[in-house]
């Protein structure tokens, strides 16, 4: 009892401190200055009727929400003896691959930088800014020569690393059987079968509403939609993250999305966050970052993918018909140039190097030319201590459509990542990490779908080989946008990214008869390669809830 | 009352099994670890910290002299008390764990181990309501720990990221 209670001092005193830095303070102080005016504030009762004020004036609601903020996004204290890189993570054996793994990055960052004589960074010249303040709009129309640049790791470089993850103090028998090897994963993390999924995930279920699902067209509104719309506007009234992350577990209506993403992730743009943005842009027209390069790529690789365009084209055509078609280009470009606008922005962020505390990373470092070695000399790069990989724009491309302030944009952005996208790139024990998430994957399918594993594996297509690219970019660019949107709204509900690996393995559930034809793993992916047409919240709810366990 | 450290001198791990340890081929699941106080006046025992590396369950037993004339006995004061919820999976694993003696009603300290300096008062041990000034002490302890933790960790955003305005650089560093 005593030791709870003193957990609880300690969990306490950490979120006082993180909200003393912050904003709302600094707010709160004034509100309370400022109501000392008020004449139903007296001095004998001080306390508590500033604390009433801030009740009925919605401010206590708004330091309500900043709490819950910090109690998902903090992993709770650890103990007073854990050195600070037990909190990033706990498993000496993992700390130690992501380091190896950083140091390879590294080193490809470093030959890049020498093969093409391109320092990592430097300061653009008065007239090289001008003439990017001039074209800052047409970032994302310009062609400038990236041939030479290539992404510094794809997403098989990282699953290669992440199937030689081994456990020193782990020993499943002396000889290759049958049941050890069999999937890729060979770290015996714990992770959640069915029945403890259907307890999680207890909303997704057979008998209550869903959008994505009870809001077809065949369904009377009457049944779900015009309700679940109606108290949706009643928790934006309420202004309750809390409320706002438990209703969108069963999706958010079109109309609603942005504004309730932006309570649940604890985002108002002040304007303070404009001017920060405003600063951040001015470091982007400033220096010139080699990672600005291997940015514009990966947009622009993505905007020319066929196969990427076509569902954000699909999206525009589609959910926007007051869009006249032409202007579709045009939008399409101007979303190019945002995402190109909110990614360099990102890179130059330092506010997001405190993620790192809990994050299995660590941001790359550097030292100014010529002061190599000297601490005073030391930084961090990319200011923000996150290097791109391929395909990294993509978890930019489906918040272009719910958010056109490019502030807001980038705010949202900044958190999705620092709560959740991060993990998908590091090594790490933690439930949502992708470790977790692919041996999740690996043994939904091994226990709930044993013949098609065992097929699959035969004619030498590992699942996770097909699935992997899925989960790293959140599914985003393989499913149609607007049930993308649908899924994300359920990692936020969720606070977890575990709901990735149960739709890779519902997908694979509902292929299974054609996977089960194929004779080759091109022949696999050729079946898997169209994730377009899936409905994902039908296929979720009936790989947990209608299959047979 | 201040805690301090108690010097102990933490033996190496013996395995428990059955039959001839030189030629059998199994592997115990169960080892002792011997820890003892050398040249230390009698004290009251707070708390125990440690490391996990793997530990499933563990077991306490200590050691008694009730006087000088009968002979030592052995207590248990934690029977299995679980460190991995789940032996075959990492949860727990590595984890810090810290054993207070009024966790739970199994841990309790024999009476013997609590030799309360003359002067002081004695010490309560039942699982009653705890005493109010060892609760405030608690808690006084724990504040003393964010006091140490605010100290070391620098939350304000800085926002610069260059260094008197360079941010000149040519290769990253793998130190």
């Amino acid at each position: 009892m005593l030791q709870e209670e003193s957990d609880l001092s300690l969990i306490i005193a950490q979120i006082v401190q993180k909200l003393k830095g912050s904003n709302l303070y600094s707010q709160l102080e004034r509100q309370a200055w400022a109501s000392l005016q008020r004449p139903e504030i007296k001095l004998e009762s001080l306390k508590e009727d500033i604390k009433e004020f801030f009740k009925i004036s919605g401010w206590e609601k708004k330091l309500q929400n900043a709490v819950y903020s910090e109690l998902s996004v903090f992993p709770l204290p650890s103990h007073p003896a854990a050195p600070p890189e037990h909190l990033k993570e706990p498993l000496v054996y993992m700390r130690k691959a992501q380091g190896s793994w950083e140091k390879r990055i590294l080193k490809s960052l470093n030959s890049m930088c020498t093969e093409l004589s391109i320092p990592l960074a430097r300061k653009r010249p008065v007239g090289e800014q001008k003439e990017l303040l001039n074209k800052w709009n047409e970032m994302g129309t310009d062609e400038p020569d990236l041939s030479l640049f290539r992404p510094v790791y794809a997403p098989k470089d990282f699953l290669e690393v992440l199937i030689n993850l081994r456990n020193p103090n782990y020993e499943n028998g002396d000889s290759l059987s049958f049941r050890t090897h069999l999937g890729l994963i060979q770290v015996p993390l714990k992770v959640k079968d069915i029945p403890e999924l259907k307890e999680c995930f207890v909303e997704l279920g057979l008998n209550i509403g869903q959008l994505g699902i009870d809001d077809s067209t065949q369904v009377p509104p009457e049944l779900f939609e015009n309700e679940h719309v109606r108290i949706g506007q009643k928790v934006l009234a309420e202004q309750d993250s809390a409320a706002a992350q438990q209703y969108i577990r069963q999706g958010s209506p079109t109309a609603l999305r942005a504004e309730l993403w932006a309570l649940i992730l604890n985002i108002s743009s002040q304007p303070e966050d404009v001017l920060y943005y405003e600063q951040l842009k001015t470091n982007v027209i400033q220096h010139d970052l080699l990672v600005d390069s291997l940015i514009y790529k990966d947009v622009k690789l993505t905007a020319s993918n066929d196969d990427y365009y076509f569902v954000f084209e699909d999206y525009l055509y589609q959910k926007l018909p007051q869009l006249p078609q032409c202007s579709a280009a045009t939008t399409l470009d101007q979303s190019a140039a945002i995402h190109i606008e909110v990614l360099l922005c990102f890179s130059r962020d330092t506010s997001v190097l405190s993620h790192f505390a809990y994050n299995s990373a660590s941001p790359p470092k550097s030292y100014i030319r010529g002061k190599l070695g000297l601490e005073e000399y030391a930084v961090f790069y990319p200011p923000n201590g996150v290097i791109p990989f391929h395909g990294f724009s993509m978890y930019v491309a489906p918040l272009c459509f719910l958010y056109h302030e490019p502030s807001k944009l980038y705010q949202i952005f900044r958190e999705m990542y620092v709560r959740f996208f991060f993990r998908l790139h590091s090594i790490s024990s933690h439930p949502s990490g992708i470790v977790s998430l692919c041996l999740l994957f690996e043994t939904l399918l091994q226990t709930y779908l044993p013949q098609l594993f065992y097929h699959l594996r035969e004619i030498g297509a590992q699942p996770l080989r097909i699935s992997f690219k899925w989960m790293v970019r959140a599914f985003s660019g393989y499913l149609a946008t607007d049930q993308l949107l649908l899924l994300w709204d359920r990692i936020l509900g969720y606070n977890s990214l575990e709901i990735l690996a149960v739709l890779a393995a519902a997908v694979f559930a509902f292929r299974a008869v054609n996977l089960m034809e194929v004779t080759s793993l091109a022949a696999a992916e050729a079946v898997l390669a169209d994730l377009s047409t899936l409905k994902v919240m039908p296929l979720l709810q009936i790989f947990l809830f209608a299959t047979v366990t | 009352m201040s805690r301090i450290l108690v010097p102990c001198h933490v033996k190496g791990t013996v395995a428990l099994q059955v039959g001839d340890v030189r030629t059998s081929q199994g592997r115990p699941g169960v080892l002792v670890i011997d820890v003892t106080f050398p040249s230390v006046a009698p004290f009251e025992l707070q708390e125990i910290t440690f490391k996990n590396y793997y530990t499933a369950f563990l077991s306490i037993r200590v050691r008694q002299h009730t006087s000088a004339h009968t002979p030592a006995k052995w207590v248990t004061c934690l029977r299995d008390y679980c460190l991995m919820p789940d032996p075959h999976s990492e949860e727990g694993a590595q984890e810090y764990v810290s054993l207070f003696k009024h966790q739970s009603p199994s841990m309790t300290f024999p009476k013997w181990l609590s030799h309360p300096v003359p002067c002081e008062q004695p010490a309560l041990l039942c699982e009653g309501l705890p005493d109010p000034s060892r609760v405030s002490s608690e808690v006084q302890q724990m504040w003393a720990l964010t006091e140490m933790i605010r100290a070391s960790h620098t939350s304000t955003r800085i926002g610069r990221f260059d260094v008197d305005g360079c941010y000149d650089l040519n290769l990253l560093s793998y130190t």
